[in-house]
């Protein structure tokens, strides 16, 4: 088992080096021979072409990303003239009880929405990508419109099937003799089924994302993998897994920021509730900032949370960084 | 000669006051597109546009641009537009809107006889719309009132006369009643549901002599045994299952439930006759005073049309409000949204319902005023999210309702 073990190893070690010794070499030389020659084509032209998206980078998400941190240290209603008020903000924050439910909320809510999308999403990307199945493409259609559906409607179809009195699944136990179960009503139920439902809605997207990478593959390194006797198990962990990091990676930090930003659904499905039970950090920005008229307190709040996927992607890089100068 | 002077000094300024006038005319005569950013609860664009309809055929100049916003959008699109400096010419505002936009909202003094508008509105309706200066800066277009609607026929099963009983009835008597009601009718789950909104929950709280802020309104003071009594009470209904916890704690439609035959009342919003007329087919139903506590209550509400200071076409926008809030075009506007009017002087007769519209009035005239000063401050609209959180707290059992009416308090200390 262990001489199969190195001989995956190698095999895939042998494969990257191939591979990022190959067109990376290639690139390298073209950017050397491109920056001395220094013509237009190739020097402003490419920062022309970018130019668009840059200006819309910088209008849309610095500049506002500025203005957020100079606002989080003002006291700002909308129809009040600001006033700076320094780290007043940041450190009423850290006494804010309900600041910190919300926040372990979403970390809680990101920890297992990530792992069962990634879980789900690589499950199904592996059945429908080998050709396998009779109606591989139709499959995958159906896993993948319900992340085309807006999450509004997706959090109200979600209520209407998961109510307590009024839901579908409760109407049909009840019929069966049962009593029905609090899917929205209990905090733990409720936070169990908003995970469900966004890992239902955003997988098939992850799934697209997956298959793409898996497709990447060479089918002659799962040859080799069956010449060499490797069981399907050693196979996924050594040749799939290694090979997807990459796509993995990418899925991961997409992930986790699509799930610290969930606001629509949750708002749609369970209101937040019951009580503060399924409250995330957004919802409760857009609470202090549009219910209470304080922005310049919500955009604290909002400097925290741009922080903490910052770290998040930051760490996510990191970890992936070091695991593949590791082989 | 002294005379021929005179004539033509005389013929000179009337021409000129008669080409000032034609000029006046021919500015306010201009071409002008109103901008009117609007909401709906049921049908109420439809019905503002046929009713203002005469107006626009009448004055050709004047042209509408109606922007229907989804509610839940609604506050946040106003906001944008005010502090972009580019305000809507109207917006239909509601009790709680009103007071957020209060400062930028144009008096209606200098444009209209003032004193003729306060004595065509109910007080209680005006007060909502007027300003720190005592200027009244928007129109009541319809009020509203909350109420108690019931399943008519599930209570009639019982063998109970509803709507003798609530004639006089305390909120024991309801107690006692509503388990009858439940034990004689196997579909009928619970006995009241109450919208998830702190405004509907305030119906219980003014009535058990509750209230949100100090008697002299300077500060945020739930801290008072009428209060702590209401949640109190509120969860105990909860934990006995008169009140189904899906609604505050699952947030489930009450109304929806309501419709479905599985509760018994309903403490909701005038509104719902329109909804419930429509809708309602496999029982009768119909509205009852709402059960005493200490004192008897509604909670008075509404909403309003209004112009804004940085608005384009001030005038213009003005002329069309007055309009469209007279006698006239205010009682049709009522009979089609199916809703009451705020003018004091209205005589609508609804082709259905008309004695369920007369409970909610009746409600309403006995509700004290106080209820509509609480209303209208911004910081019980301003906390109206933590009120609700609170209440949900004491119904989970995670904080007694002592504790929940002093984090608010907390809380609206710093507003």
């Amino acid at each position: 088992m262990s001489t199969q073990r190195a001989l995956l190893s190698d095999l895939v070690t042998r494969y990257r080096a191939g591979h990022n010794s190959g067109p990376f070499f290639y690139r390298r030389l073209y950017m050397r021979k491109s920056t001395s020659k220094g013509n237009f084509n190739q020097t402003l032209a490419p920062l022309l072409f970018l130019m668009p998206n840059m200006l819309i980078f910088l209008l849309f998400i610095i500049i506002p990303a500025v203005k957020g941190l100079r606002m989080s240290f003002m006291k700002w209603s909308i129809f009040e003239t600001p006033q700076f008020i320094g780290l007043a903000n940041f450190k009423e924050l850290l006494k804010d009880d309900v600041f910190w439910i919300t926040f372990r909320n979403t970390i809680v809510f990101s920890v297992f929405t990530v792992f069962f999308l990634i879980v789900c999403s690589l499950a199904l990307a592996m059945l429908l990508s080998r050709n396998s199945i009779r109606g591989e493409k139709a499959f995958r259609a159906v896993f993948y419109i319900p992340s085309l559906i807006s999450m509004i409607a997706v959090g109200i179809a979600w209520r209407f099937i998961l109510g307590d009195e009024m839901g579908i699944i409760n109407y049909i136990i009840r019929r069966m003799g049962g009593t029905g179960i609090k899917w929205l009503t209990d905090g733990k139920l409720a936070m169990a089924s908003v995970i469900f439902v966004t890992v239902w809605a955003g997988a098939g997207y992850y799934m697209v994302i997956f298959i793409s990478g898996l497709q990447a593959i060479p089918k002659e390194l799962y040859e080799a993998a069956v010449i060499d006797g490797s069981s399907s198990w050693n196979t996924f962990w050594k040749i799939t897994m290694p090979l997807l990091r990459s796509t993995l990676l990418v899925v991961l930090v997409l992930s986790t920021i699509a799930s610290f930003k969930a606001y629509e659904l949750i708002v749609t499905m369970t209101k937040g509730g019951p009580g503060y039970a399924t409250k995330f950090i957004v919802q409760q920005v857009y609470q202090v900032a549009f219910t209470e008229d304080r922005l310049g307190y919500a955009s604290a709040m909002s400097m925290i949370l741009m922080l903490i996927i910052g770290v998040f992607t930051a760490v996510q890089f990191a970890i992936s960084g070091k695991e593949q100068d590791y082989e | 000669m002294k005379r021929i002077t005179g004539i033509l000094c005389i013929m000179f300024l009337a021409a000129g006051m008669i080409f000032a006038n034609g000029a006046k005319e021919s500015a306010s005569g201009k071409d002008v597109t109103l901008t009117v950013l609007w909401f709906n609860d049921a049908n109420e664009s439809d019905v503002f546009k046929s009713t203002i309809q005469d107006y626009l055929t009448a004055n050709p100049n004047v042209k509408l641009d109606l922007q229907v916003v989804a509610f839940n959008d609604y506050e946040q699109k106003l906001k944008l537009m005010i502090s972009g400096g580019n305000p809507p010419d109207l917006a239909r505002l509601t009790t709680a809107q009103i007071v957020t936009f209060m400062d930028t909202l144009e008096p209606l003094d200098s444009y209209t006889n003032i004193a003729q508008v306060k004595k065509d509105f109910m007080p209680a309706m005006l007060a909502y719309g007027i300003n720190s200066k005592g200027q009244v800066c928007a129109y009541p277009t319809e009020a509203t009132a909350n109420g108690m609607i019931v399943n008519k026929t599930a209570w009639n099963k019982a063998g109970i006369d509803v709507k003798t009983l609530s004639k006089t009835w305390t909120w024991d008597q309801w107690e006692e009643a509503a388990k009858k009601v439940l034990k004689a009718n196997d579909k009928v789950k619970y006995g009241l549901a109450v919208d998830f909104t702190p405004h509907r929950f305030s119906t219980i709280m003014y009535e058990m002599g509750g209230r949100f802020l100090s008697a002299d309104q300077k500060k945020v003071e739930l801290n008072n045994p009428g209060t702590i009594n209401a949640i109190n009470m509120f969860k105990k209904y909860h934990d006995e299952g008169l009140i189904p916890q899906s609604v505050w704690l699952g947030s489930e439609n009450p109304a929806e439930m309501f419709q479905a035959g599985i509760v018994a009342c309903h403490i909701g919003g005038s509104w719902n006759i329109n909804q419930y007329a429509k809708n309602v087919k496999d029982f009768e139903w119909c509205v009852v005073s709402t059960p005493k506590g200490t004192i008897n209550s509604s909670v008075p509400g509404g909403k309003f049309i209004a112009a804004f200071k940085d608005g384009k076409n001030k005038a213009a926008a003005m002329k069309l409000m007055a309009a469209f809030s007279d006698k006239a075009h205010n009682e049709k506007y009522c009979l089609g949204t199916s809703n009451l009017s705020s003018r004091q002087d209205a005589a609508i007769k609804y082709p259905a319902n008309s004695d369920d519209f007369a409970v909610f009035q009746k409600d309403l005239a006995a509700t004290p005023a106080f209820t509509a000063g609480e209303w209208r401050d911004p910081r019980v609209a301003k906390l109206s999210a933590t009120i609700k959180e609170q209440i949900v707290q004491v119904l989970m059992g995670k904080e007694s309702a002592e504790d929940a009416v002093k984090n608010v308090d907390a809380k609206g200390a710093a507003f």
